[in-house]
Order: C-alpha cells, then sequence, then structure tokens
C-alpha cells in the first residue's frame, strides 16, 4: 500500500518537476496546445498567417458605398425569403446567408423596415442550421435590432454588432474559410443588385463605376472559396462561374486599356461590355439562389 | 489502489495542462484586447473589420503583406495594435502589391511594438498626389509587415517569446 501511494506521488512530483524546468511553452496551430509528451509541450506547425493575405469589406460598407452612389435600391429584386427553405445542402445555406447578408446590408441602408425584419428572421435560421446560433441568440441584440429599424444610425452600429459577433464567432471557431463561402454569396448580391439598377438607371456612372471597383475583390473571393477545409462544400461550379466573370471581364478592351495607362482616372465599361458583364452576374447569381 | 494511482496520475497531468491553457488563454485574451483598443481609437468612423497578422521571429528577416480595399472617396481610418509584438516591427503602406518593381511607399511605422497608432487614408492619398499630381486616389494599400531578425531566435520550434501578431481594425466614414 504505501510503495503504491508512494509510486503515485513520484509521478505526480515527477510530472509537475518535470514541466516547471520545461522551455517556455509554445502556441499550436489555432492556439491550442498540441502536446505530444507531457514532460515536454513543444509544437509543430506553429501557426502563422499567409505572406500575402487580405481584407474583405463588409456587406453593410458595400451597401453604403452603392447608396453614395446613387443607387436606388428596388426590395423587389432581392432574393425571395421563401427560397431559404429549399437550401438544404451546406453550401447553399452558406452562400445565400451571405445574400441575404447582402440583401439586408441594401435594406438596413435604404430604410426598408419590413423587409429588413423579415430577412434577419432568415438569416438567422440560415445561421442556425451551419452551427452559428451563439452569434444571434442574444435578446438584447436582436431587441436593438428590431427597435432600432428605422433609426438611421442606430440600426448601423446594431449591424455592425451582429457583422462584428459574426466575424468574431467565425475566428475563434476557425471558420474564416466558411466566412468566405458567406462572403461570395454577399458579393453577388451586391452585384447583382447594382447591375440591375444600373440597367434601368445607366446615366447614373457612379453606379456603373462602383461595380467596376467591387470586380477588384473578385479574385481575392475565389482565392477564398477555392480553401482546402471547403473541398468537400462542391463550390466547383460557383468557382468556375465567378473565374468565368473574371476572366472575362478583365478580357475587355476597356478593362485592359484602363489597366495598361497609368495616368487613367476611371473605368467605364461600353454598352456591349457592360451587357456581357450583367448576363454572367444574373446567371451565376441565379443558381446560387435557386439551389 | 490501482483506482488511487491513476486518479493521482490524473491529476497531476491536468495540473500541468492547467498551466498551458492559461498562457494560451493570455495570449488569446490579449490579442482581444489589442483589438478593442484598435477599434476605440478608429471612432467616430464605422467598424468595418479587422485582420489580425500572426508570426514567429526568426533567425532571418520575414515580410507579410495585406491588401485592403478602399472604395468610392470613402475615408478610413487604420488601426494598427502591435502591444504583442515583443521585438519590432516596422509597417509600410504601398500603393501597389510587392511583386510591383513601381511602387509608392506612401507611409512607414518605424516601429508599432507596443504602440495602437491610427492612420487616415486622407494622408496616404495626400502621399499620393505629392508624389503624382495626376494621381486622384487610392484605390487599394498593400500593409507590408517587416519583422526583423531575431539571433536567438528558434526558427522550427518557436516559443511563446518568439510569437508576435499585430492587429489591423478598419473603419470608414459613412
Amino acid at each position: 500500500m504505501k510503495k503504491n501511494i508512494f509510486f503515485a506521488a513520484a509521478i505526480v512530483g515527477t510530472t509537475l518537476f518535470a514541466t516547471s524546468c520545461n522551455n517556455e511553452p509554445t502556441i499550436d496551430e489555432g492556439l491550442e496546445i498540441e502536446t505530444t509528451e507531457i514532460a515536454e509541450v513543444i509544437t509543430e506547425n506553429v501557426f502563422e498567417s499567409p505572406d500575402v493575405d487580405y481584407h474583405l469589406p463588409s456587406a453593410l460598407q458595400v451597401a453604403s458605398i452603392f447608396k453614395k452612389s446613387g443607387m436606388r435600391f428596388n426590395p423587389s429584386s432581392m432574393n425571395s425569403t421563401e427560397n431559404s427553405s429549399n437550401y438544404t445542402t451546406a453550401a447553399s445555406q452558406m452562400l445565400n446567408f451571405g445574400v441575404y447578408s447582402a440583401d439586408i446590408a441594401f435594406c438596413v441602408t435604404n430604410n426598408q423596415i419590413n423587409e429588413a425584419r423579415e430577412l434577419i428572421g432568415v438569416i438567422k435560421d440560415l445561421a442556425d442550421v451551419q452551427g452559428m446560433s451563439a452569434v444571434f441568440d442574444n435578446k438584447d441584440l436582436m431587441d436593438r435590432f428590431d427597435s432600432s429599424l428605422g433609426i438611421e444610425d442606430s440600426i448601423q452600429y446594431v449591424m455592425v454588432e451582429i457583422h462584428e459577433r459574426t466575424e468574431e464567432y467565425m475566428t475563434e471557431n476557425e471558420m474564416l474559410h466558411t466566412s468566405a463561402v458567406h462572403y461570395a454569396g454577399a458579393w453577388i448580391e451586391g452585384m447583382y443588385l447594382g447591375v440591375v439598377d444600373f440597367e434601368n438607371n445607366s446615366e447614373n456612372k457612379n453606379v456603373g463605376s462602383q461595380i467596376n471597383e467591387q470586380m477588384e475583390i473578385l479574385k481575392n473571393i475565389i482565392k477564398g472559396l477555392k480553401d482546402p477545409k471547403n473541398n468537400e462544400l462542391g463550390l466547383e461550379s460557383t468557382i468556375s462561374d465567378l473565374e468565368s466573370i473574371e476572366s472575362t471581364y478583365n478580357s475587355f478592351e476597356s478593362v485592359k486599356a484602363f489597366h495598361s495607362d497609368e495616368s487613367a482616372v476611371e473605368l467605364f465599361l461600353t454598352k456591349e461590355e457592360f451587357s456581357t458583364l450583367s448576363t454572367l452576374i444574373k446567371d451565376t447569381r441565379s443558381k446560387i439562389i435557386n439551389a | 489502489m490501482k483506482k488511487s494511482i491513476l486518479f493521482l496520475a490524473f491529476f497531476g497531468i491536468a495540473i500541468v495542462f492547467a498551466q498551458k491553457i492559461t498562457t494560451l488563454a493570455e495570449y488569446k485574451s490579449s490579442i482581444k484586447a489589442n483589438k478593442s483598443e484598435a477599434k476605440k481609437s478608429i471612432s467616430p468612423y464605422l467598424y468595418d473589420g479587422y485582420k489580425t497578422t500572426y508570426f514567429n521571429y526568426k533567425t532571418f528577416k520575414q515580410t507579410k503583406e495585406v491588401e485592403i480595399y478602399l472604395f468610392n472617396n470613402t475615408e478610413y481610418r487604420l488601426a494598427f495594435n502591435g502591444k504583442s509584438c515583443s521585438k519590432g516591427l516596422k509597417v509600410n503602406i504601398y500603393d501597389k502589391e510587392k511583386s510591383s518593381s513601381n511602387r509608392l511607399l506612401l507611409k512607414t511605422i518605424d516601429n508599432v511594438t507596443g504602440q495602437n497608432i491610427m492612420i487616415k487614408t486622407d494622408d496616404l492619398n495626400k502621399a499620393l498626389k505629392l508624389s503624382n499630381s495626376k494621381a486622384t486616389r487610392l484605390k487599394r494599400v498593400f500593409i507590408s509587415y517587416e519583422i526583423p531578425a531575431i539571433a536567438t531566435a528558434n526558427n522550427s520550434k518557436p516559443s511563446l517569446d518568439d510569437r508576435g501578431a499585430v492587429v489591423l481594425v478598419m473603419g470608414y466614414k459613412n
């Protein structure tokens, strides 16, 4: 008996002694420690950010930019909330979470109260099926959302808070690859809404200019979708469609001329180029929302 | 008696992990606090997002770059918090990516270690126009973090001391 107690105490003592004499602990990927031996806390594959990285604008910022450019928002152009029950695959849920996020951002910046109220419900449901219910499970936040609708400054701060909560949740749960899919959905919806407005209001060069500016971020959106952690989602078709938009856009003479002229200030597509781009954007968006 | 041995052994292991988790929790908590501080400094601009760049000091100099988009004559504030960089970090802001031979250095922060520094894109645009009077505005900037070489670093097995992180928070004027 005494021997056994002594033996157990020796295990505990040795463990404590060995680790206290160890080097400083190290941090593993995702800031979680992975130990191979109890006595020695050494990590492999210590997390580092990539050498080349990027930050994409929030859906709220994009909506705000389009509004400032004079875009006339038409709520009937948004993705119908009734479509949400059709999204049964992980990919369609993630993409359309992004689509509806863009829709609500446009609603909020354009004071479309009833539509925003309807959309937050759909967004919450899609968050739930993706395991993100913690983002919206905050009664105080949802109450503030509801009471702030119609008060521009207030609702924007609530939307920023929702965006930040989503951001933190994705980061802490190592879901940034999922974030990239959300973003792709939000981007295509924002572009679609911009294109629809410009078609009906082509004198407004500012909206056309914004569509061109938003094209600049597409390469990084595609990069995010191609994260190996997204491989099982079956996004090949969406990636292919977005790459087609990108390559077609880059082949436009207006675009080539703009990029080769350092003194060029703004880029304006010809009517035919815009029509081609518009068709591609609409087709891609249609595939996503009709999944 | 076997149960007692197992229990005591488990207890010892638990203490070890508790120590490590405390250190890890502290590290995570410090990054959050840095972000919070950076976010305050962009006020009253609307918060748009953040990017934490993690690195390990090594025996050689390194560079990590982040591309930021600037749209439609919107003013932005970029806040850099280097309070989790213990051994130095230089921030250079360029108008083009590093593969571009004629990129313009718009702004330098010589050492962001231990500091929270906010920059306005208005100032970056002024720097652009000083260099090229025909230029109108920046549509993108490239934040280049220069991580100095540390002779004592362990390249293959970095310690917590050799870890660094810089938090960048972005805000825009609505």
